[in-house]
């Protein structure tokens, strides 16, 4: 619990208070580390905060905030190859292909702000799927560890994991599919 | 490649972590397959990245930028006035000041400040004119960019204890949706939920003057009085208030004397940002007192109140709890 005394509240508090969790959520789809994605994310909002970009239009500011954190992840994974070289080139390999896959403008989730619409998702998922996905996701616990606690073989709790995870995917393009005619209907 | 439930789990083994290196080659072969293959594993590693739910706290984070910021023109000032003679530091200091206070400068146009304080922690502001304004859990206290010594008015939804600086020339005006509250320096809580049943305002020093929205008739507020509105009905009363319970939660104490389940649950949410579910109506009977001081969590709460009232609870999903109805045993 913390408890913490703003001075006035700015426009710069505001967009801090607003983005600064997507823009680490997102950040740690790429970077591992936590304190490393903490320093990306805060480096970004020196940025806006030294050229003063925070005091343009918010879409504008959204949309610079998401480009240096793509770019901060490009560099950031540019420099783990070169310190891992030879430990773990393919994961990295990997993230590298994510990210420039989110740079062509393609937008994930979370800068889409669909969180709430997952969550949803995720209440309305069948027990079993629901229940595994919070235990890995929001409990943080690896597959070894769900299978012992629910009694079924490691096999199994992964091919659950992965039909929720396709199963919320379903869910959510179709609730976009919805939102798409529904505004169609309304044009 | 192998079968198809062979790649379900191998994608779900590296998105957790647990790859062997030849099965991390093998996937990225898998991906590298078509673009079909390399979309579904994009959108199963978004989706499974959009659950994330990092620790971390915003309001920790932007007082550590602001700390950084704050150390970083420190080290600038020593250089530049090593380097540069005394009109460079005025400079300076000039340039501190505009760093410090950007709305005022930025932002010559009326527009409405908001700070929201989000459920499960509480805040602290100082307005401009040295008033203080403490926030309880899922409140929001508004004000224009026109807040000033001479100006002072606020508004508020939640809940909120201020520490009003005094002014007799310029009296300070607290806006809720249900009244509006006028002082000129004193200390009070002023608790005004859009979903609560009752709005209050109770004061602990000196005198405040509370106007109805609907009616034109002023009341005064005494110390150590309690004012209660009945949103609904209107009905309204003056009592002699437990002040100390009231105002505990700006101490991070969480003190509540003979209140009804559905009140205690209320505030439990709002204080945890958890949702507490209940079917049984028995629970409405029950009066409940405590004091907890607010390092405890949620689960070592809701221990303490199995242990002395006739409840149990159950975890159902993340940050929602069931309780339900249980009659003590006594040996």
């Amino acid at each position: 619990m913390y408890f913490h005394i703003v001075l006035l509240m700015t426009e710069f508090d505001y967009l801090f208070r607003k983005y600064h969790r997507r823009l680490l959520l997102y950040t740690l789809k790429f970077v591992e580390s936590e304190s490393d994605a903490l320093d990306i994310v805060q480096n970004v909002f020196v940025a806006i905060w030294e050229n003063g970009k925070y005091k343009q239009k918010e879409e504008l500011v959204q949309a610079y905030l998401f480009n240096s954190i793509r770019n901060g992840c490009l560099n950031y994974l540019k420099h783990q190859k070169i310190v891992q070289k030879f430990e773990n080139e393919t994961s990295i390999h990997l993230l590298e292909m994510e990210a420039v896959h989110y740079q062509s403008g393609e937008k994930s989730l979370i800068e889409r702000e669909n969180l709430k619409q997952i969550n949803d998702a995720i209440d309305s998922l069948p027990d079993i799927y629901k229940e595994i996905i919070v235990l890995s996701r929001v409990e943080g616990l690896k597959n070894d560890e769900i299978a012992t606690q629910l009694h079924l073989p490691i096999r199994t709790v992964e091919t659950r994991v992965f039909r929720a995870l396709s199963a919320l995917r379903e869910k959510i393009s179709r609730k976009s599919f919805f939102i798409l005619l529904f505004l169609r209907r309304l044009q | 490649m192998k079968d198809k439930e062979y790649n379900e789990s191998l994608i779900v083994r590296y998105l957790n972590g647990n790859c062997t290196p030849e099965e991390q080659a093998e996937l990225k072969t898998w991906i590298e397959e078509s673009k079909d293959t390399k979309s579904e594993y994009l959108s199963i590693k978004d989706i499974w990245d959009s659950i994330n739910s990092p620790k971390e706290s915003t309001a920790e984070q932007l007082a550590l930028f602001y700390k950084n910021q704050y150390e970083k023109s420190k080290k600038s000032r020593i250089v530049w006035i090593r380097t540069f003679s005394a009109i460079a530091a005025i400079l300076i200091i000039g340039l501190i000041f505009s760093v410090l206070v950007p709305t005022n400068t930025a932002n010559p146009s009326e527009s409405v400040q908001v700070f929201s304080v989000p459920m499960g922690s509480r805040s602290k502001v100082i307005l401009a004119d040295g008033s203080e304004v403490s926030l309880n859990s899922g409140s929001e206290l508004k004000y224009s960019s026109g807040f000033s010594s001479q100006n002072r008015v606020v508004s508020l939804t939640g809940e909120a204890f201020f520490k009003v600086k005094t002014d007799k020339e310029h009296p300070f005006t607290v806006k809720t949706s249900d009244f509006d509250i006028k002082v000129t320096g004193t200390k009070f809580n002023v608790c005004s939920y859009a979903d609560n049943k009752y709005s209050t305002a109770t004061l602990e020093e000196g005198k405040i003057s509370l106007q109805l929205k609907d009616n034109s008739s002023t009341l005064k507020v005494e110390p150590g009085e309690k004012f209660l509105l009945d949103r609904k009905t209107l009905i309204h009363s003056l009592d002699q208030a437990d002040v100390e319970s009231e105002i505990a939660w700006k101490d991070d104490q969480f003190i509540f004397k003979n209140i009804p389940y559905s009140e205690l649950a209320k505030r439990l949410e709002r204080w945890y940002d958890v949702k507490l579910n209940f079917s049984d109506q028995k629970l409405q009977n029950y009066a409940f007192t405590g004091k907890f001081k607010n390092q405890e969590t949620i689960w070592q709460v809701l221990d303490a109140l199995k242990l002395t009232s006739p409840i149990d609870y159950q975890k159902t999903t993340f940050r929602e709890f069931t309780i339900t109805y249980k009659p003590l045993k006594y040996k």
